[in-house]
């Protein structure tokens, strides 16, 4: 039977995210996969070094509208790393309740997502119902629904008052419910398991050798989640249970998102019960030391990753963004082609696709790799201006 | 015939229990549909256009016609034009088999249940006619697939049918719903065969759990893809015409048709009332159906109708055998 290739994006329903995925197909069977994410290229990380590390913010937040909590989180730890001072613990504990509250919300958003990849256009609609009390909360905390910029150097924005948090309690109430109940439907549901189980399989070694980050190496079985391995904030006072399941493939995914629900719903009532008074924000001044930094955060979507150079001025000189999809294309590749008895149909591509909650606005980078030759270099901006000016002449 | 009688006829096809009526039926279940599945998953739904929004399908269809109408380089013209007619006048002549105000349809014929199931495998195949026509590698794979499907529940729909018309003793509408006066038949041996046929009419219709064909996150809009405009303002409503005729043949084929009980001199008004009551009922049910499930699969769906489906249906014609 003779191949043709199938494009699915950069503009697709599906995919409301600019990737090309170029699909070699059999008839109905994925026998293929090549992929391009560089349609978005935004330079942020050029446009950090002309800022000063405290203008940098708003900026960085917006690398991802959906886990800007973990930006923002990501980006202030590891400036602070570069003063010597003590962060209050009011302030670390403040920082999880937010951080999970927006992964709270990540994950709820995924599942609806999830459903509407499948076809099941009701789950989504009362995912996405439900998700708008997390963000209700939000913006009650935060002052802000989506970029909620709540952590700044030296503390947080922010205090949550006595009143807030019993409102904070009662929301976790609603949303515990509720997700006690979208796992009753996502175990029991038979066209979600028909869907699901064994799609997209990722064997532990593959996810391993793959580097996968976040939900997807814990749906293969591999305990690694960066709260756990390398507390930051106030995570190694806040108990969780890091969330495993051994199936390795799409119901694997959605069984550890949707129980990591309720681990976020107890770490925020724990800390909510147990958060130390004092204050909430420290002043630190303009300039850092001179040094780097490299910090590790679990975004909703996985490990993310921020490094910075310092040269002792107001400005990095350095700043560097590792996001989570980025880490997972590797494992995409692996689960999007069908190797001996295991089969993907075009139909389960969405749904693949969909299970690494890709974000790749956050992770076009410009970098140019031949293959053959193994050699991998950049372009300035005046070598492509150079070449525009080429072609046009 | 007197020049009355011409007359009378004339209008029965053009107004009433013909076009027109089709016609404000159609947009009037697809509003139905759209409100209910909307409140089954949390919505408003159509909400502007007219009382409810009751007026959003007119609206949805006058905008087609008004948009331009692009015809790809590449795509086979003929096909490209005539698929969208032939789709519309089938479904239409196909409603006009339905018994509606009396006991027969405005057509009625000796052994016209065969031209009804006929009518039903024409529409798929000029759904595949008109993917293949526009070229497109996604209404290729959605040409493929409602062909793909047409073979999972063909088989199952046709028993079922079969199973009917054999309670009835007959292949004609018209003696199977006189038939049905003491008992219909989904309460008599016939429930079985009810459920493969309302199974069958979703995956006839491209609806979830069944709508491949067209699986927007999949193939974007699958065999339609290409169509924009008219030509797709006249799928649309073919589309809602077959609901209409689906929902009819469940109802004239196990709830006995427009049957119920009258007030003498008042029997078409009335039995127009019980019918589209009827055929609401069937609506509802295929629309549960849609807010209920996930999509299969295209393996799963042939699958499911060969390992479930068609042995129900064979278990429903060994049942009707026994009995009659």
């Amino acid at each position: 039977m003779s191949t043709f290739d199938i494009p699915i994006g950069p503009q697709h329903p599906a995919l409301p995210e600019p990737l090309l995925l170029k699909l070699e197909v059999e008839g109905e069977t994925v026998v293929g996969v090549d992929f391009d994410v560089s349609y978005m290229h935004r330079g942020i990380e050029k446009l950090l070094e002309t800022k000063t590390y405290f203008q940098g913010l708003p900026l960085v937040e917006r690398i991802c509208g959906i886990c800007n909590a973990a930006h923002g989180l990501c980006y202030t730890l590891n400036v602070e790393k570069l003063y010597d001072k003590e962060i209050p613990p009011r302030a670390q504990y403040l920082r999880v309740i937010v951080e999970e509250l927006s992964r709270i919300h990540s994950h709820l958003l995924w599942l609806g997502v999830a459903a509407f990849e499948i076809g099941f256009n009701t789950m989504f609609m009362y995912t996405w119902r439900d998700r708008e009390h997390v963000m209700d909360m939000l913006e009650a905390i935060t002052g802000n629904r989506v970029t909620t910029e709540y952590s700044q150097i030296g503390g947080v924005r922010r205090d949550i008052t006595p009143e807030l948090a019993e409102k904070l309690l009662k929301t976790m109430d609603v949303v515990e419910e509720r997700t006690k109940y979208y796992i009753k439907v996502a175990l029991t549901e038979p066209t979600i398991a028909k869907r699901t189980q064994g799609v997209g399989y990722l064997s532990p070694e593959d996810a391993k050798a793959t580097c996968s980050v976040g939900p997807v190496i814990r749906a293969s079985g591999i305990k690694f989640d960066v709260r756990a391995d390398d507390p930051y904030a106030a995570h190694d006072e806040v108990p969780f249970n890091v969330i495993t399941y051994d199936s390795c493939d799409v119901f694997g995914r959605v069984v550890v998102r949707a129980q990591e629900l309720l681990e976020c719903v107890n770490m925020i009532r724990y800390a909510l019960k147990n958060l130390p008074s004092g204050p909430f924000r420290i002043k630190l001044p303009m300039k850092p030391n001179a040094g780097e930094a490299l910090t590790r955060v679990e975004a909703p979507r996985g490990e993310l990753l921020h490094y910075t150079l310092c040269e002792g001025t107001p400005k990095p000189y350095r700043y560097k963004v590792r996001t989570p999809t980025l880490a997972n294309l590797g494992a995409l590749r692996v689960m999007l082609t069908s190797k001996g008895r295991y089969v993907v149909n075009i139909g389960d591509v969405p749904i693949i696709y969909g299970s690494i909650d890709p974000c790749i606005c956050c992770t076009a980078r410009v970098q140019f790799i031949d293959v053959k030759k193994g050699k991998t270099w950049t372009w300035t901006l005046d070598e492509i201006r150079g070449m525009s000016k080429k072609v046009k002449a | 015939m007197t020049p009355e009688s011409y007359l009378i006829e004339t209008l029965k096809v053009l107004v009433f229990p013909g076009f027109t009526f089709i016609f404000i039926l159609a947009l009037f279940y697809e509003w139905l549909d759209r409100k209910f599945y909307a409140k089954l998953q949390n919505r408003v739904g159509p909400l502007y256009a007219g009382p409810l929004g009751i007026l959003q399908p007119l609206a949805d269809f006058i905008k087609l016609l008004s948009k331009e109408d692009i015809v790809p380089k590449g795509v086979d013209r003929i096909l490209f034009t005539a698929t969208p007619l032939f789709s519309l006048t089938l479904s239409i002549f196909a409603t006009l088999l339905l018994p509606i105000f009396s006991y027969k349809g405005i057509l009625s014929f000796e052994g016209d249940l065969v031209i009804a199931v006929v009518l039903l495998t024409f529409l798929c195949i000029i759904t595949f006619f008109a993917g293949i026509a526009s070229y497109n590698r996604f209404a290729i794979i959605g040409a493929e697939r409602s062909f793909l499907q047409l073979i999972g529940y063909e088989v199952p729909l046709m028993i079922s049918i079969v199973s009917v018309a054999l309670n009835a003793r007959s292949l004609t509408i018209q003696n199977i719903v006189l038939s049905q006066k003491g008992i219909w038949y989904i309460l008599g041996p016939n429930i079985l065969g009810f459920i493969v046929f309302l199974f069958a009419a979703q995956a006839e219709l491209e609806r979830i759990p069944f709508d491949l064909p067209e699986a927007e996150q999949e193939i974007i809009a699958g065999w339609n893809v290409d169509y924009s405009g008219r030509r797709l303002a006249m799928f649309r409503l073919a589309k809602n015409i077959e609901l209409v005729f689906l929902c009819g043949l469940a109802v004239t084929l196990f709830l006995g048709g427009p049957l119920g009980p009258v007030v003498p001199g008042f029997e078409p008004f009335l039995f127009t009332i019980y019918f589209i009551i009827k055929s609401i009922f069937v609506l509802a049910i295929l629309t549960i159906v849609r807010a209920l499930f996930a999509r299969l699969r295209i393996d799963q769906i042939v699958s499911l109708s060969w390992k479930y489906l068609l042995p129900l249906a064979i278990i429903q014609f060994l049942i009707v055998r026994l009995i009659v």
